[in-house]
Formats: structure tokens, sequence, C-alpha cells
């Protein structure tokens, strides 16, 4: 039985940028650079179908008898 | 059932026979993964409209010019005073200091820290923030003090007939 973490680490490296970018976005809206606001907004936003990416590509790797395909 | 019981052990046809409590496999490693994806999810929706009102302000519609709107009478107001108003709109809070005979400043007083309204203190020549003791310079509206790190914004004011007037809200110059 071998283990996968490596869809958990990307996933949570997902998360992690997601976290900075959101951060990222409301404190350049304060400063009023509304262009950077919009790209990390976009940002922010392509991460989740690279979430959804890494999530297809990973649900069946490891900890597997090969019984779930 | 039964005469399977008896043979031991029978054949496996199943493979949740190690499986003992209910919703055991609610949070394996799968379910998990499929959680973050949705956190994922959830974090690119809000900030959606974070950059909708941003390209909203980019399209123009960031400069916009208020009606002046009279905030008090010069002989009401001392040298060292402070009156509070709104503007532009009676949410946002402000508030006006006479630092001198001819100057006036005025800001949105929500600290820009966590929101807090930031009043004057005549005696420090300072505005301050009651929540987190943030410090603001009155004359330029820069924090001196605690946490915030931006500058309040300022409103632009005018002078006109013995009354002062709020004009515009100045933008941060990047
Ligand atoms: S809200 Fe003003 S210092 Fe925290």
């Amino acid at each position: 039985m071998k283990r996968s973490y490596l869809g958990v680490l990307a996933l949570s490296a997902v998360l992690m940028l997601n976290i900075v970018f959101t951060q990222m976005v409301v404190h350049q809206y304060y400063y009023e650079n509304y262009a950077i606001t919009i790209l990390y907004a976009c940002v922010n936003i392509l991460l989740f179908p690279i979430a959804i990416l890494i999530y297809k590509k990973e649900k069946n790797r490891g900890g597997g008898n090969g019984y779930e395909k | 059932m039964n005469d399977r019981n008896n043979k031991i052990p029978f054949d496996e046809d199943n493979y949740t026979h190690n499986i003992n409590r209910n919703n055991e496999r609610l949070l394996d490693r799968r379910g998990f993964m499929k959680t973050l994806a949705g956190a994922a999810g959830v974090f690119a929706v809000s900030t959606l409209p974070w950059g909708a009102v941003a390209a909203k302000e980019l399209l123009g519609l960031g400069d916009k010019e208020y009606p002046h709107q009279k905030i008090a009478d010069v002989k009401d107001i001392a040298v060292g005073d402070s009156v509070k108003f709104h503007f532009p709109s009676e949410h946002d809070s402000a508030i006006l200091i006479r630092l001198s005979e001819n100057k006036y400043v005025a800001y949105q007083n929500a600290c820009t820290h966590l929101r807090c309204p930031v009043y004057w203190v005549k005696e420090e020549k300072e505005m301050i923030c009651p929540c987190h003791h943030g410090k603001f310079d009155a004359s330029t509206g820069v924090p001196t003090a605690g946490p915030p790190r931006r500058p309040l914004p300022g409103i632009e004011v005018k002078v006109e007939g013995g009354a002062i007037f709020a004009v515009r809200v100045k933008r941060y110059e990047a």
C-alpha cells in the first residue's frame, strides 16, 4: 500500500495562494490600485479550475488496492 | 447468511468489510481533497465582488463629483476644533479640523485598520483611533502609530462666503 500525498500537498498550496491573493485583492482595492486588484482577483479565480484539475488527476492515486477506479 | 457464517473464512464479495463506523470514508484522502478544491471555489467566488467594484472604479465611475456639501459656518468653528459630518453619503462619517486660521483639513474618519471612527484630540494635535490606538497625522492623514498602514482618505474642502464646503474625496497618490 503506497500512499500519495502529492494531491493533498498541491491543493494545500493552491489554497495558500488563494488566501494570499485574497488578502492582496482587498489591500490593493483600498490602495485604489484597481487594475492590480482585478489582476489578483483573476488569479484567484483561475486557481479554482487548477484545484479541480489537481483533484481530478489525483483522486485515484495512492492508497489504493486498485479496486476503486 | 447463516451457512456463510459457519464457513470461516468465507469468500469476500465486497471490500467494505473493514469499515466499522458509519461515514468512515467521509474524510479519507479523496474527501479531503474534495473539500480543498471546494474551498478554492469559495475563494474564487468571494473575490468576484472585489473585482467587480474595482472594474467599476476603473471605468471612470471612480472620480465622481458629489454635490458640494456645506459642513459648517466658519464662525462656528474655532481654531483647533473639529466637526463631524457625513460625506459623500450619509454612511461615510467624516471629520473636519481647523488647524489654523485658514487651514482646514477633512478626512473620512473610518480608521484604515478596522474602520473604527477616528477622532481629533485637540491637546495632542493628533487624530486617534480608540479601538487599537492608531494615530494619524492631522495635516496629512498619514498613520503615525498603531496598526493602521494606509492614510485616511482626505476630503477636499473650500471656504466660500463664510462657510466650509466639502468638495470631493481625494484619491490616493499611488
Ligand atoms: S480600528 Fe483603528 S486602530 Fe484598529
